[in-house]
C-alpha cells in the first residue's frame, strides 16, 4: 500500500524541502519538510508526505504544514507532523493531530553513578526493573487510584503523584507544563475512558514504550550539559510511555464525534482521520478539555513509573535515590495539542499547536521554562533505538521562528513491524545486542524485540543532525543504552 | 479469495479484508483484527463466552459502522479479556448492526499476546465493491 510520493519537492537548502501549495487543490499552505539528502529517499518512499499535504487542508492552518526529519507514515497526520492553527481565523483542533496515545512522551533521569558503580549490578538492576515495573499488554499497576483519585489526576496531573509521595516538588518543576496542563475538564471524559484509565497508572505499556539505563558517552555543549546536570560517563535513565487506555479511548470518542463536525462546520479534509472542529466551538472546547485530562494522566503515569524505578535503584544499591542523585532532568510530551503564544508576521497570537510525534523546543529565556533552564533553553529528550544512541538537545530560537517551537521526537521507523519481524526471523535480537554491544535487554515477548530491532528505525544521528543543522534545536549530549526494558 | 491479509504500514498495522457480501466483509475484518492482536496459530485457553453486539448510532455509511463494530470488539477484548474468534452478523445496514461474537476468556497478561491495538482508525477508509464482492483496508494504531 505504501507508495512513493508522486509530487515534486522544492529544495530550499540542505535541510529544508517544500511541498508547493499547488500540489493538491485545497491545500491552504505549503508543506515544509526538514531532511537531508540521506534521509530524503526513505521519506519519499512512504505516504508521509501525502499526509503532510492533507494536513495543509485544515482550516486556520498557519505558514506551513510541517514535517520533522523523523517523519513517517501515520494515520491522518504523519508521525513527525506539526501544524499550528489560529482560533481567530476559524482554526480547528483535530484529535488525529495528537493521536491516540495522548501526551505520550519521554523523561530523562540523571544520576551521580558512573559505569564503574553500575557495572557489577547492571544485570540485577535490569532484572529488578523488569520485575517491578508493570509492562506489556494487559498489565495493571500497583499504584491504585480510586474514582475520586482519577478525577484529581485529570485535574492536577503529576502533582497528584507527588502529593501521594511518588516523587518530590522539584520533579514537577522539571516537567513540561509542570506535569499539569490547565483547563482539564473531567466532565468531557467518557465513562469508558474513565474505566480504561483506572488500573493503568504506573504501567509502561507495550510496543515502542521502554525504560532504558544509559551512559552519557558524548558531550557537545559543556555549558548546557552542566545546566542540565549531565556529564560524560554518567549513568542516566530514560522512560517512554503515555496515557495508556485512557488516552486511546478519549481520542477514539472524539474522532468519531468530530466526523459529524465536518458537515456541521462545512470543513473539507481528504481523510476522515483528520476530523476536526473549530477550537472556539463546543466540540473543539470539549475535546481540548478531555485531551488535557489524558495529558495530565500521562504525566502522572511517567511520574509513577519514575517513582517505581527509583525504588528499584534504592533496593539494588541500598542507598536512597536522593543520595544516588536520581533527579529528573526533564519530561517532554511528543503527542499533544497546546494553546501557545507565537509571533506570526510580527504579531503575537494565541495558537493551537498540534505536535504529532514532535517535541516542544523552547529557546533560552522563554517564559514557560523553569528558572534553572532559562539560560540553557528547554531540554529536549530524543530517544533513538535500543541498539544505537539517544540524545539530549536544547531548544533554540530557530524553532520559534520556523516550527512554532517544535523539533523532532525520535528516530522514526523505517521498517513496518511485519518487515522487521521478517528481517529478524531466526535471530535472537537480545543475544545480538548483548554480544555486539553488551546491552542487556528484557522484553515480554520475542516478537516485540523483533518489531523494535534497531534496523526498524532510521539512524537517529541523521535525524538529530538535521534539526541541529536547521537551527531547530542544539545538540547537548548523546547517550548509549546499557540496559533496556521493553513492554 | 483470502478473508484478510496484512498490509505494510511503516508505523502501525493494516489489514485488507474481503467478503463476498458486506456481512462477510465485516466478519472477516473482525477476524483480521484478532489475527493482528494475537498472531498466527494463537490458541486461546479459558472458558467460552458469547456476547451480543449492537451498533445503532452511525451516520448513514458502512465505513463508520465498520469502525464502530471493530472498536466495540476491541473495547470488550480490553475490558473483559475476551479473545474473540467467532463472528456472526445477524443484521446490517448503513447505520446499524446486530451481531453475536463468540470467544474465550483469557488471562491477557499471562498470554503470549504482544500487539496492543490502541484503536481502529478511519485513515483512508473506504469500502470498495468489485466483481468478487467487497474489500476494505483498515489501519490500526499500535
Amino acid at each position: 500500500m505504501a507508495q512513493a510520493f508522486d509530487g515534486k519537492l522544492e529544495k530550499l537548502d540542505n535541510f529544508r524541502w517544500k511541498i508547493p501549495q499547488t500540489y493538491k487543490s485545497g491545500m491552504r499552505v505549503p508543506g515544509l519538510i526538514y531532511a537531508n539528502d540521506s534521509l530524503l529517499p526513505g521519506i519519499l518512499n512512504d505516504k508521509a508526505l501525502e499526509q503532510v499535504a492533507n494536513v495543509a487542508f485544515l482550516p486556520g492552518i498557519l505558514k506551513y504544514s510541517l514535517g520533522m526529519p523523523d517523519i513517517h507514515w501515520g494515520y491522518g497526520f504523519s508521525i513527525g507532523g506539526v501544524a499550528a492553527t489560529d482560533p481567530e481565523d476559524g482554526g480547528v483542533i483535530s484529535p488525529g493531530g495528537v493521536g491516540y496515545d495522548i501526551c505520550c512522551g519521554v523523561r530523562l533521569v540523571r544520576s551521580d553513578l558512573t559505569l564503574d558503580d553500575l557495572k557489577p549490578r547492571l544485570e540485577t538492576l535490569v532484572n529488578e526493573l523488569f520485575n517491578d515495573i508493570p509492562s506489556g499488554i494487559g498489565s495493571s499497576g500497583n499504584i491504585r487510584a480510586s474514582a475520586k483519585d482519577e478525577e484529581e489526576i485529570f485535574l492536577k496531573g503529576a502533582g497528584w503523584a507527588v502529593k501521594k509521595g511518588y516523587g518530590v516538588k522539584e520533579d514537577l518543576e522539571c516537567t513540561e507544563d509542570k506535569g499539569s496542563i490547565e483547563g482539564a475538564d473531567p466532565s468531557k471524559v467518557s465513562k469508558r475512558a474513565y474505566e480504561r484509565g483506572r488500573d493503568q497508572s504506573g504501567t509502561l505499556g507495550s510496543g515502542n514504550h521502554f525504560l532504558e539505563i544509559q551512559i552519557v558517552d558524548e558531550i557537545y555543549d559543556e555549558k548546557k550539559a552542566e545546566a542540565f546536570g549531565l556529564f560524560k560517563g554518567q549513568i542516566a535513565m530514560m522512560i517512554h510511555s503515555g496515557s495508556r487506555g485512557l488516552g486511546y479511548q478519549i481520542c477514539d470518542d472524539y474522532v468519531k464525534s468530530m466526523i459529524g463536525c465536518l458537515g456541521k462546520y462545512n470543513i473539507s479534509v481528504p481523510d476522515r482521520q483528520l476530523a476536526c472542529a473549530p477550537i472556539n466551538s463546543p466540540e473543539g472546547r470539549a475535546y481540548l478539555g478531555g485531551m488535557k485530562c489524558a495529558a495530565n494522566y500521562a504525566w502522572t503515569n511517567r511520574q509513577c513509573l519514575m517513582h517505581l524505578a527509583r525504588n528499584v535503584f534504592e533496593k539494588v544499591f541500598n542507598k536512597s535515590w536522593n543520595s544516588l542523585g536520581l533527579k529528573l532532568v526533564y519530561d517532554v510530551a511528543h503527542n499533544i495539542a497546546k494553546m501557545e503564544r507565537h509571533a506570526v508576521d510580527g504579531k503575537e497570537k494565541l495558537l493551537c499547536v498540534h505536535r504529532k510525534g514532535a517535541t516542544r523546543a523552547f529557546p533560552p529565556g522563554h517564559i514557560d521554562l523553569p528558572e534553572r533552564y532559562k539560560e540553557a533553553g528547554q531540554p529536549v529528550i530524543i530517544p533513538g533505538d535500543m541498539g544505537r544512541v539517544s540524545y539530549v538537545l536544547a531548544g533554540s530560537p530557530g524553532a520559534m521562528r520556523e516550527t512554532f517551537g517544535s523539533t523532532c521526537h525520535g528516530a522514526g521507523r523505517c521498517l513496518s513491524r511485519s518487515s522487521a519481524i521478517k528481517a529478524c526471523h531466526g535471530r535472537q535480537i537480545d543475544k545480538e545486542l548483548f554480544n555486539k554491544s553488551g546491552i542487556i535487554v528484557r522484553a515480554k515477548t520475542r516478537t516485540t524485540l523483533a518489531e523494535e530491532a534497531p534496523e526498524a528505525y532510521k539512524d537517529v544521528n541523521e535525524v538529530v543532525d538535521v534539526v541541529h543543522g536547521a537551527g531547530l534545536s542544539v545538540k547537548v549530549c548523546r547517550m548509549r543504552p546499557l540496559g533496556v526494558i521493553k513492554g | 479469495m483470502k478473508p484478510f491479509e496484512l498490509i505494510e504500514h511503516t508505523a502501525d498495522v493494516g489489514i485488507k479484508a474481503r467478503g463476498a457480501t458486506l456481512t462477510e466483509l465485516f466478519e472477516n475484518a473482525a477476524r483480521g483484527m484478532f489475527y493482528v492482536i494475537a498472531g498466527e496459530g494463537y490458541k486461546a485457553q479459558g472458558s467460552k463466552v458469547e456476547k451480543k453486539i449492537e451498533i445503532c448510532k452511525n451516520r448513514d455509511n458502512y465505513e463508520e459502522t465498520l469502525v464502530s463494530w471493530l472498536s466495540e470488539l476491541l473495547y470488550t477484548f480490553n475490558r473483559e479479556k475476551i479473545y474473540f474468534n467467532d463472528f456472526k452478523i445477524l443484521s446490517l445496514n448503513d447505520s446499524a448492526l446486530k451481531a453475536e461474537a463468540g470467544g474465550i476468556n483469557i488471562d491477557l497478561y499471562q498470554s503470549n499476546i504482544y500487539t496492543e491495538i490502541k484503536a481502529v482508525t478511519f485513515h483512508n477508509l473506504k469500502i470498495e465493491e468489485d466483481v468478487d464482492g467487497f474489500s476494505c483496508t483498515i489501519i490500526f494504531d499500535v
